[in-house]
């Protein structure tokens, strides 16, 4: 599979863009576009971008910045002193990419959580049943106090608790954060995506009788039941 | 204190016309004055069920577009007098009547009977959202299959966006032997999924399909157990405490087979 050009991670610290320092400027563009267009619901105008690369050339930067500003999106260069931590341990992820389970903690570990934008603190909290049909996103993490009806769709760029029967299809980490996960306390989804992974239910699915949690363990989305 | 109920169910052919003909006619019997209006313009049947079909002289779409006061589109029942049907057209299609014109009609409506009751027609689209605007009360229709019982799970949350918040359930067609047997779902799996009040659980019954050929609802038969289901939620409507039948009736087989010790 060829290598990611650029990557979108919606972790602590706002949005981050993370760019492959030897791509063209135009393939930038396009993968840019592709992305935004996917998700549109995920940036609003305004949204600011933290660009988190160490040796892009001008040329790029300025051309990517005139391509955000042009869709009424705005970029900002990443902090230097956070950008040479990163470097230090990012040594799996290649030139200026940071896997995004270690850009997350990292932010996490050298920020103590203090840089959360206002969106990202925000946990959406829906009082009631979704029902087949509905489709709530969220660009920080969702709790639904009810059930997740077959049918239903939660996307979540943060994490997905559900305090009821979960059993529609379920995003967590819906813009790449690999440390996302999704806890119900009757978890029989039809899928669930966390990151860019997705499970779907055994074709015989078994009824669960108490809570559990899915996360990326490995490379592999798995489920555990928990306490609560 | 009357009231509008739309009977609706997103799925086709679960059983909103037959109930919107039984309650109507449970109803009646009990002596209320209930108008029915069938709303799946161009794929009327309401009329048919209850044996009205001949006496048709105007509909909905003649009242709706101002050619005819709704009182000479009325269709008395032949043996309920307190009992009318306002059918709708079978020429136009569901954009011959918009949402705020059935409000108008229901408005004037409520002034002179108890009970009117709109016959939804199947689906999400502008029929049904004309239907469901004059109500105030939804009864949605399912039946233990999983699409029925996701398509009502839609259309109450359809129902919810409408800002409908008062919304009972009635399961029609169960069949109690596959209940037993663990090849239906039962009220507490169609329960666990749509969670909403219960009003009816109707058994699945072969006099139905009679009686509808026959244009006479078999509503309060004492002969069917369909028509017992009907007559209790007809009691639950009106406010009485009625307990749900209990279905597990053996047959003459299933007792023999206990017998023999099979």
């Amino acid at each position: 599979m060829a290598r990611e050009l650029i990557k979108i991670k919606g972790g602590a610290g706002g949005f981050q863009l993370m760019i492959d320092s030897s791509a063209e400027l135009a393939d930038v563009q396009e993968e840019l576009e592709k992305k935004l267009s996917e998700h549109p619901e995920f940036f609003p105008k305004g949204t600011e971008f933290q660009l988190v690369v160490a040796d892009l050339s001008k040329s790029v930067r300025s051309g990517l910045k005139e391509f955000l500003t042009d869709k009424g999106l705005a970029v900002t260069a990443g902090d230097r002193k956070h950008l040479r931590r990163q470097e230090q341990h990012g040594s799996s992820g290649g030139r200026g990419m940071q896997p995004p389970v270690q850009a997350a903690q990292q932010s996490f570990q050298s920020e103590g959580g203090s840089r959360l934008t206002e969106e990202q603190q925000v946990m959406t909290v829906i009082n009631r049943t979704v029902r087949n049909g509905e489709e709530i996103t969220s660009q920080g993490s969702v709790m639904i106090c009810g059930n997740v009806n077959p049918g239903a769709k939660i996307v979540a760029a943060g994490s997905i608790d559900v305090r009821g029967n979960c059993r529609g299809i379920v995003h967590a980490g819906a813009m790449g954060d690999y440390q996302a996960f999704v806890v119900a306390d009757r978890l029989m989804p039809m899928q669930i995506r966390i990151a860019n992974l997705i499970a779907r239910s055994p074709d015989n699915p078994e009824k669960s009788d108490y809570a559990e949690k899915a996360y990326i363990k490995d490379g592999q989305i798995i489920i555990e039941p928990i306490e609560r | 204190m009357s009231e509008v109920i739309v009977v609706t169910s997103g799925k086709g052919g679960v059983g909103k016309t037959t109930t919107t003909a039984n309650l109507g006619v449970g109803l009646a019997q009990r002596g209320k004055h209930v108008v029915l209006i069938d709303t799946d313009t161009g794929l009327r049947n309401l009329d048919l069920l209850l044996g009205l079909e001949n006496r048709i002289m105007y509909d909905l779409v003649d009242v709706t577009e101002g050619r005819v006061p709704y009182k000479k589109a009325l269709v008395r029942h032949k043996k309920y007098e307190s009992l009318f049907l306002l059918p709708t057209s079978q020429i136009k299609d569901k954009s011959a009547v918009n949402p705020a014109q059935l409000m108008v009609l229901c408005d004037e409506l409520r002034k002179e009977y108890d009970y009117v009751i709109i016959d939804c027609p199947a689906g999400i689209e502008q029929g049904f959202k004309t239907a469901i605007a004059a109500a105030d009360r939804a009864i949605v229709v399912t039946m233990p299959e999983v699409s029925a019982v996701r398509d009502a799970d839609k259309i109450i949350g359809e129902l919810g966006r409408a800002e409908k918040d008062n919304i009972s359930l009635i399961v029609n067609r169960i069949r109690p032997q596959m209940v037993e047997s663990g090849d239906m779902m039962d009220m507490s799996d169609i329960d666990d999924i749509l969670s909403i009040k219960c009003i009816g659980q109707i058994p699945d019954d072969e006099m139905v399909v009679t009686s509808a050929n026959r244009g006479e609802p078999l509503v309060g038969n004492p002969k069917s157990q369909a028509g017992i289901a009907y007559d209790n939620i007809v009691r639950r409507l009106l406010g009485e405490d009625v307990p749900f039948m209990t279905f597990a009736k053996d047959s003459f087989f299933s007792r023999l087979k206990k017998a023999l010790g099979i």
